[in-house]
């Protein structure tokens, strides 16, 4: 075999759309022809190198050069098609190659890849989550917010049996806490539900409805604060925008894991993905957290008792200790770190407004 | 024709040629980082070039009597087909969340999309994968892809996997039978006394799991009541929640775990049924020996390599399973391979191939 650059190319021969195996060789003559001869000499073929489709090198896979008429050049002999085609093209091919070889470098590809990946989740996922929420219609809050309570309304929902005046007293309380909503008085609506096997829930839809159950109003007894500092709560969801960053979150997460999905295998990928589930869940920890705030605030501007909301959470912690209805305290744990955490806030709001 | 056969001739009769992986963790573990890294840096738009050098990497690995495989999708191809499908299933989930009486509609329209999808992306796949300078093709319809994959798995789930062997003989007759390599033909006809062979094992682990499964969760519910086990003085305050969690991973993992050895040792005893009845050409004939045990040994440690090393292992994991399968592959070649022609076809747009890499069809080439 000879070694020097220009020397032949030991390889196999394909002619045109066959699958007949010709062991052969190739040299590229001056004036921009390559010529492939057999082991005997004779010449199989020449062809214009301006035609000819050299592939990109794979490891140390045979590369394929594909000439104009289908006839192919099989190879195993990279580094002498790399000289072969020096200058020739451009190099962007030849960099990933030669980043992707083994080496010490490849340590700082993955401290990269770890950086990326962190940076990305960590500060471009976030701009991105805000860019989509910017750009949606409110249409599509709207549309998904109606499909939403109509689904519920058919499963497991059914119409209030609230009295009317306390039904009363309470749509007033969020009348007075909606002026001081980011939205207005207009931009939010109360809904009252028999929640059925869902129980005592309040929660937000992405529109601005706010969904209360009976059983819920029934928790607080006669008292009015801890159904509005209930109703604050969830006002804070609907004024941060939690449930559509939630989901753009999640969907801009699980479409680049479905992206890398080849690379790393279906088993991991799955794994992946339940482990997206689990950050969310993490997530909506820390939106209930934001949600607990704001409802503090809202509730002293309102001129209400801004601890109200603890005020429920423990109504609903004597309640439920001792039993295991655990459908609320899953989604909303009553833990003491959380009631604690609303108590402070409230002393140093009072405070700050003395 | 009874002419008497030369020497040569007869000795080249049948030949078995071992198919044989040459490629390395060292060395793909270079190109898969490449990969990741170009991938998450484009925000997934270099997805599309990874994946040409990822399928080019192992085909090009893969070795049957002296020759490779080549594999020639071009990544802008692959790109357009990732983004209509990323833009299908957005649109598809915007539509299923926000107006539920159309969802229904929607989702017979997808379930009728799917058989269309996969029918091209196999089609695609076999266009762009040569060996020994001829392509393969697809003749397989729209109908038999249908059969195949929509009433195929829902015979199978609604059996609760009983009439599974059923499905898979149609899935791997529309798979294998309809491929084509230089214009001749594949036969894939297998046996179903065979495939139902091949169930047995993975239909007992999947029933003995399952009452072993349920007489663990009713220890545990008796620990619980009669107070030996007190979830409140293990956890505190957070007691609820934990328990909720336990209950939710405790109960599903294990579900999924004995689901997923049950598929892996099907999977490989079915690709064993398939291939030994899978001719090409009217002569060669395929072959494959993959021992359940083993396979089934590779995939779970490799998937717990990966997750150890948080991913690190993966390249060397995929080598070691693609290195297994092909030693367990071989093909009987008679006569010689030379023949072949190159039916030169246009090789179509890759929404169907991205559709099925995106969603998972693991088609078990």
């Amino acid at each position: 075999m000879a070694s020097e650059p220009g020397g032949e190319i030991v390889g196999r021969f394909y002619p045109a759309a066959s699958s007949r195996r010709i062991e052969a060789q190739l040299v590229a003559a001056p004036g921009g022809t390559l010529i492939v001869t057999g082991k005997d000499g004779s010449v199989l073929g020449e062809w214009s190198a301006a035609r000819t489709d050299i592939a990109d090198r794979i490891g140390s896979t045979p590369r394929f050069i594909t000439f104009a008429d289908g006839s192919t050049f099989e190879t195993l002999e990279n580094d002498r098609v790399d000289a072969l085609i020096a200058g020739r093209r451009s190099s962007v091919s030849g960099f990933i190659h030669d980043l992707e070889r083994f080496h010490p470098r490849l340590a700082l590809v993955v401290a990269a890849v770890a950086l990326l990946a962190f940076g990305l989740y960590r500060l471009a996922l976030p701009v991105m989550v805000e860019i989509a929420v910017l750009v949606t219609p409110p249409a599509l809050p709207q549309l998904m917010s109606a499909a939403a309570l109509e689904s519920l309304d058919r499963t497991v929902f059914s119409p209030s049996d609230l009295p009317v005046p306390r039904r009363a007293a309470i749509e007033k309380v969020f009348g007075e806490l909606a002026q001081h909503g980011k939205r207005g008085v207009g931009g939010y609506t109360l809904r009252f539900r028999d929640g059925g096997a869902i129980g005592p829930n309040a929660f937000a839809l992405p529109d601005g409805t706010l969904v209360l159950t009976d059983q819920l109003v029934a928790l607080a007894g006669e008292k009015l604060d801890p159904v509005a500092g209930v109703l604050a709560h969830e006002i804070g969801h609907v004024d941060h925008e939690h449930s559509l960053r939630q989901l753009y979150r999640l969907a801009g997460v699980t479409g680049l894991i479905l992206l890398v999905g080849g690379d790393i295998g279906a088993g991991a990928e799955d794994l992946l993905i339940q482990g997206t589930a689990l950050l969310a869940l993490s997530h909506s920890r820390a939106n209930e957290a934001e949600a607990d705030r704001y409802s503090v605030r809202l509730m002293a501007r309102a001129g209400r008792n801004p601890a109200a909301i603890a005020e429920f959470f423990e109504i609903l912690r004597d309640r439920y200790s001792d039993r295991s209805e655990l459908d609320f305290l899953s989604t909303h744990p009553a833990t003491p770190a959380r009631i604690r955490e609303i108590r402070r806030l409230a002393e140093e709001l009072a405070i700050a407004g003395e | 024709m009874d002419r008497p056969l030369g020497i040569a001739e007869a000795r080249r009769r049948i030949l078995r040629e071992p198919f044989i992986f040459t490629g390395t963790g060292r060395e793909y573990f270079g190109i898969w980082i490449v990969n990741i890294l170009l991938t998450v840096a484009t925000l997934g738009i270099y997805s599309a070039w990874a994946k040409v050098r990822r399928k080019r990497y192992f085909h090009g690995n893969t070795w049957l009597a002296g020759s490779t495989f080549g594999y020639h999708a071009r990544p802008v191809a692959i790109l357009i087909g990732r983004i209509i499908v990323l833009a299908i299933l957005v649109a598809y989930n915007l539509l299923a969340q926000s107006l539920p009486i159309v969802s229904g509609i929607v989702a017979v329209a997808f379930l009728f999309l799917v058989p269309w999808m996969v029918m091209r992306g196999i089609r695609f796949n076999a266009r762009v994968t040569s060996y020994r300078n001829v392509r393969f093709d697809f003749t397989g319809g729209y109908w038999g892809a249908f059969l195949a994959f929509v009433l195929g798995g829902l015979l199978a789930w609604s059996t609760l996997g009983i009439l599974a062997p059923v499905a898979s003989q149609w899935m791997w007759r529309y798979m294998l039978g309809n491929l084509t390599y230089g214009g001749r033909t594949i036969e894939c006809d297998p046996r179903l006394e065979k495939l139902y062979r091949q169930w047995l094992l993975p239909f007992a682990v999947v029933v003995f799991g399952l009452v072993g499964l349920a007489g663990l969760g009713v220890a545990l519910a008796a620990l619980i009541q009669t107070g030996s086990l007190d979830p409140g003085a293990l956890w505190g305050d957070d007691a609820p929640v934990f328990l909720v969690a336990l209950l939710l991973y405790a109960g599903l993992v294990p579900f999924f775990l004995l689901f997923s050895l049950a598929g892996l040792l099907y999977r490989a005893g079915t690709r064993n049924v398939a291939l030994d009845e899978t001719v090409i050409d009217n002569r060669h004939l395929m072959e494959s020996n993959i021992h359940r045990g083993r396979y089934a040994w590779i995939a779970v440690s490799n998937l717990v390599a990966t997750i150890a090393t948080i991913g690190l292992a993966r390249p060397w994991a995929a080598v070691r399973m693609a290195r297994y399968l092909a030693s367990c592959t071989a093909l009987h070649v008679t006569g010689s391979l030379d023949d072949y022609l190159n039916e030169l076809a246009a090789t179509g747009t890759a929404v169907g191939s991205e559709f099925m890499d995106l969603e998972g069809f693991d088609l078990g080439f």
